[in-house]
């Protein structure tokens, strides 16, 4: 076990080097530079040079490379060339509201999923499944800015009910993050865009639930505590569900992982200061250290929790056995 | 019915005939080559597209091939600026900024032949007699001659046509006029009523005393010494005094100065207004006002507005509240490019910093103080660059604000931001890049809501590159001139939020703008006469196709 874990992580080093490396030479192969931002008038070759030699990008690739790579050792990530403050504060700031807006969205879908999945496996061939299977299906087809659109238009243009982007009200100051996670504003903000999440997100978990809860249903335990007597409730819910959960939670965690990065879309819909936003904005604006570490860390939470999942289905599951051990 | 095809019929033959055999008239050159618009992708601008699409359309009139090549952003702004070889025409913009009130800026920089190599001379005209035009009106102090010389300069342009100018567009504003006074806004010439003294003099009708404004794209660091594009700016004018600001007339005017006057053509006095303070308490000197014109000056530590200080030879105290700025060579737009374009910044913070960065590679602009201290109406209070940014008036101000606040919300989402101005999270829409008629539409649905449009300084257009032939030659470029149907690209591209253009200067400015300007491109909308153009200048149709004049081989190649 501890030589699987240890090649896990090794694994886990390699894939982070090569994300690193591609992340370094993507933004550099990208056409124009930082500095294109700026075009006015008063712009002359000299002020470019200028703005180049303060971004540190007159160096050679070589050099900006090992530079690069030193600085992430020291987990330090620069400075952003557009925003001036430093990108780990940067990051630091828009981290957690990305993770609430995961988190929350994907508990809400998975928690919806695996009842519905559990419950329409349960009542196999009716008008409920008719319905319901279609229409989790086009919820997950739906693009996610047209599902958040959808919901704006609904109930915050026309209604009122809910603000229409940012994660706090004009002008408001939460003074820490603390505060902030504590205000009823901050939830009010993020009840829209974690709506939209889950609705996208609750299509895996309810399908994936629903096949699996099928084969589980179809196996002897299942028969035998039947014919023990036990509750329809007991046997779906505690029997067989708690054996079908297994894949779903692997889901999860990749889910999780995924997510983090793949809020993209949602995040500008509504404004929500995640890293999606910081990373789009970033790449918009040619903001390498900022986009870089954005991209860093997206790809680093996927990779680690790629690992987590890996490692938790084997301690989940005894069925799977570590090649190492045979 | 029969009779008429046949007679279009036997026309069309007749006319492919003329097209087939006028070699024995005038004999040809090589074909030219297909030609290529760059353009921003639809996505980013539907206008300027669609404009390019329709212009490109009307070109094949003539015997061109010219298609219409979108490219995203930094590419776009990478070849166009850095590669001037490569392209044969692209569109491209000139914003409106209350700098630009005085034409010098644009007049100078955009075609004058010190600015081809890597200046803002794109399409690098290079001509002498425009060099003596720009250079004259950037030296004649007296206001009339120098309207004459500007106007000349214009009707110069017109002759040579290097751009084909397409529309000046209008600023789209709406906010809610049951929170604000719609009489206390001020109308500035080539701005509209989202300005600065608007939101120096902007009074509540309701308890509501917070103007929320928005933005598209977030600003980047706040700092007197940095240009934070547009939105930023609306934000740094109000925290950093200026000498002088541009007034809502166009014309500069005395703001932290008391008195600006010019008893030479190349001095400047100066006189400071007294008692004013710093955000953080501190007084503002004089040393304060010598230091904010010398500092962008500072090795190469303020890249952005070093320009705007480089025509300053000295600068002294000549008392406790009064300098001089000695200039190296006379600059009739010296008020408005400088002294009401620099900030006044605290020396006591910014001393040091600048001390600091001596041995740095990182410049002023990349420095952001925690709270940033300025002197002006307005201080910061709390600043997520891409969130939102806070201000609170300054009740030591000599012109304090009638509102408590004024907010500004980063939203990349424009519909978002319709929604937000219905339901009051916004009361000031000063950012709008969609289409027109949802705002219309919006207005008219909602009574509480006023749009506000006013015509912008600045232009779109369509740049030839004279670097390519046959894009050096005149008759060419009048030809493709002639054929831009700026009405219709104002009425359909634009949803009628623009009006034509033939000028880099906007009818906005009325004392500087050549009246009638746009009417006067040579053979506007006349095919007969832009194929005549071309004909005379030796240009033959062969089978539809335009070839230069005789003798001339196509050696420059297609746009890749």
């Amino acid at each position: 076990m501890a030589r699987h874990l240890l090649g896990r992580l090794g694994h886990l080093v390699l894939v982070l080097w090569v994300v690193t490396t591609l992340t370094f030479v993507m933004f550099r192969l990208m056409p124009g530079d930082p500095t294109l931002n700026f075009l006015s008038p008063s712009f002359s070759q000299e002020t470019r040079a200028a703005l180049l030699k303060g971004f540190g990008l007159d160096r050679s690739l070589g050099e900006q490379y090992l530079i690069y790579l030193r600085n992430l050792l020291h987990g330090e990530l620069g400075q952003s060339f557009l925003q001036g403050k430093s990108v780990v504060a940067l990051l630091a700031e828009a981290l957690p509201n990305t993770i609430i807006l995961t988190l929350v969205s994907l508990c809400a879908a998975y928690a919806f999923g695996i009842v519905a999945g559990a419950f329409l496996a349960f009542r196999r061939g009716g008008v409920v499944e008719a319905v319901a299977i279609p229409s989790a299906l086009a919820t997950r087809a739906a693009p996610e800015f047209w599902l958040g659109m959808l919901l704006l238009a609904g109930l915050a243009f026309q209604t009122g009910l809910f603000p229409t982007g940012g994660a706090l009200s004009p002008g408001a100051e939460a003074g820490s993050f603390g505060a902030m996670l504590i205000s009823r504003d901050y939830w009010w903000h993020l009840i829209l865009p974690a709506l939209t999440l889950t609705l996208y997100l609750q299509g895996l978990p309810l399908l994936l639930m629903r096949a699996t809860m099928l084969e589980v249903l179809n196996d002897e335990f299942i028969v035998m505590a039947r014919m023990k007597g036990l509750s329809r409730w007991s046997v779906v819910m505690r029997h067989a569900a708690r054996n079908a959960l297994l894949p779903v939670a692997t889901a999860f965690a990749l889910g999780l992982g995924a997510s983090v990065g793949g809020n993209v879309v949602v995040e500008t819909v509504f404004a929500w200061p995640g890293i999606g936003r910081v990373l789009v904005q970033a790449v918009q604006s040619a903001d390498y250290p900022l986009a870089q570490g954005a991209f860093l860390l997206i790809a680093f939470v996927l990779v680690v929790m790629n690992t987590v999942a890996d490692l938790a289905y084997a301690a989940l599951d005894p069925r799977v056995s570590v090649g190492a051990q045979r | 019915m029969k009779c008429l095809g046949l007679f279009a019929g036997l026309a069309a033959l007749s006319l492919s005939a003329v097209h087939a055999q006028p070699a024995h008239a005038q004999p040809a050159g090589d074909a030219v080559r297909p030609l290529v618009i760059l353009a921003q992708p639809q996505a980013a601008s539907p206008q300027e597209f669609q404009s390019a699409e329709m212009t490109a359309e009307a070109w094949k009139q003539l015997g061109l091939k010219v298609s219409v090549r979108p490219l995203p952003g930094q590419q776009f702004s990478q070849i166009v600026w850095y590669e001037r070889n490569r392209w044969d025409m692209t569109t491209w913009q000139m914003v409106g900024r209350p700098e630009r009130s005085d034409p010098d800026e644009l007049t100078y920089n955009l075609f004058v032949s010190a600015n081809i190599a890597n200046g803002y001379n794109l399409v690098g005209l290079n001509s002498p007699e425009y060099d003596r035009l720009a250079q004259a009106q950037r030296e004649e102090l007296d206001l009339t001659k120098r309207q004459a010389l500007i106007r000349e300069v214009q009707e110069y342009i017109n002759t040579q046509q290097p751009y084909g100018f397409m529309v000046h567009p209008k600023n789209l504003v709406a906010f809610n006029q049951t929170v604000w006074d719609a009489s206390s806004m001020k109308v500035q010439a080539g701005i509209g009523v989202r300005n600065f003294w608007t939101w120096i003099n902007l009074k509540p009708l309701t308890a509501q005393k917070d103007v929320i404004v928005n933005s598209v794209s977030p600003p980047t660091n706040l700092s007197p010494f940095n240009i934070p594009g547009a939105q930023g700016s609306w934000a740094t004018e109000l925290v950093w005094d200026r000498l002088m600001r541009i007034g809502p007339d166009g014309l500069p005017q005395p703001w932290a100065a008391e008195s600006v006057t010019r008893p030479t053509p190349t001095t400047v006095d100066v006189v400071l207004r007294q008692n004013m303070k710093w955000h953080d308490g501190q007084p503002v000197t004089i040393d304060d006002a010598v230091f904010s014109l010398e500092a962008p000056g500072y090795g190469d530590k303020s890249p952005m507005y070093r320009p705007f200080v480089s025509n300053i030879a000295k600068v002294e105290t000549t008392g406790p509240w009064s300098l001089r700025i000695t200039l190296k060579r006379p600059d009739a737009a010296f008020l408005v490019s400088s002294l009401a374009k620099l900030n006044l910044a605290p020396k006591h913070i910014w001393a040091p910093i600048f001390e600091d960065l001596k041995n740095k590679p990182e410049t002023a602009e990349s420095i952001m103080e925690k709270v940033p201290v300025g002197s002006g109406p307005f201080k910061f209070v709390s600043v997520k660059l891409t969130e939102q940014i806070v201000l609170e008036a300054n009740p030591d101000h000599w012109a304090k604000p009638r509102v408590n606040r004024w907010i500004m919300r980063i939203q990349p989402n424009i519909e978002a931001t319709l929604g937000a101005l219905k339901s009051g999270e916004i009361n000031f829409l000063t950012d709008y890049t969609g289409d027109p008629e949802l705002l219309t539409r919006l207005v008219k649905s909602t009574p509480d809501i006023k749009l506000s449009d006013s015509l912008d300084i600045g232009f779109r257009f369509l740049a030839y590159n004279e670097r390519r032939p046959p894009f050096n030659d005149v008759a060419f470029r009048r030809a493709l001139s002639a054929l831009i149907d700026r009405d219709a690209i104002a009425e359909d591209a634009y949803g009628g939020a623009a009006v034509p253009a033939n000028s880099w200067i906007s009818p906005a400015l009325a004392f500087w703008a050549e009246p009638g300007i746009d009417k006067k491109v040579p053979g506007l909308g006349n095919v007969e006469a832009a194929r005549k153009m071309l004909k005379d200048a030796g240009y033959v149709v062969i089978n539809g196709e335009l070839h230069y004049p005789a003798g001339v081989k196509e050696t420059t190649p297609v746009y890749q």
